[in-house]
């Protein structure tokens, strides 16, 4: 029966937990925006639907042709918990305390240094991957990813500089580009490449 | 550039995961290279040869 119950769990569609993790951010961000959450309860359930990516890194393991990826999907998961942790209690430090400059430049690293873990995740895929086909595309798709996010950093910077746009943080370029590399790989996929 | 991996996996009634076994790669691989999407290195091309006991030369072509 539990195998039973297993089988069924294997087979839900990833793109269901990707919905799922998609509905929950903008719920909580609704909530957030609304005023019905305060600052830190929003982060904590940042936190955890960010375990909603469990269940599609594990379905994605279990259709990972190398190890190299199924470590990649291993570091990106535990970076990403490491992300949303660092930017609660950055965030929730920042709102609540006055913090000396050192604090500050401290609690910044908070939730940069998990993103670190993520570009340290790529790099070690590409040193890691033993099938060239698998490495070629995956280098494809972030090129195409770092284009996307140069050509918009540099259309976004000449539109901020003329007072068109509002200001963006830089910390942007990661998810942008993090977006770019999905669109991309979804891309091959669709075109079989 | 051509290449006969489509016949010569027939051949043997190897299916894209067998040959993806015997050479240590991914089934998308295979894949990649037999419909031309991709050009194999040097040293796994080698390998390809080695798997059906054929040269190089056999199994690619340039493209007329």
């Amino acid at each position: 029966m539990t195998g039973a119950a297993g089988g069924r769990h294997q087979h839900r569609s990833p793109y269901l937990w990707v919905v799922l993790y998609f509905v929950a951010i903008g719920a909580i961000g609704g909530l957030k925006l609304t005023d019905a959450i305060n600052g830190p309860t929003g982060f904590i359930l940042l936190a955890l639907a960010t375990g909603l990516l469990i269940p599609i890194a594990r379905q994605r393991t279990a259709t990972c042709s190398s190890k190299a990826m199924i470590d990649y999907n291993r570091r990106v998961l535990f970076s990403s918990f490491g992300y949303a942790l660092g930017l609660g209690i950055a965030v929730t430090l920042w709102n609540n305390y006055e913090l000396s400059r050192p604090a500050v430049f401290a609690i910044s690293l908070l939730p940069t240094l998990p993103t670190f873990g993520v570009i340290w995740a790529m790099a070690r895929y590409l040193a890691e991957e033993q099938d060239e086909y698998l490495r070629h595309r995956t280098i494809m798709a972030a090129l195409v990813a770092l284009g996307i996010v140069l050509a918009l950093g540099i259309f976004w910077g000449f539109l901020e500089m003329f007072e068109l746009v509002p200001h963006v943080w830089a910390w942007w370029v990661l998810p942008v580009w993090a977006i770019g590399l999905a669109v991309t790989q979804l891309w091959q996929k669709v075109r079989g490449a | 550039m051509k290449n006969r991996l489509k016949v010569l996996r027939a051949e043997r009634d190897w299916s894209q995961q067998d040959l993806a076994n015997a050479l240590g790669v991914s089934r998308q691989s295979v894949n990649a290279i037999e419909t031309g999407r991709y050009d194999p290195s040097l040293p796994l091309a080698f390998r390809i040869a080695d798997v059906f006991g054929l040269a190089i030369e056999d199994i690619f072509q340039r493209e007329a």
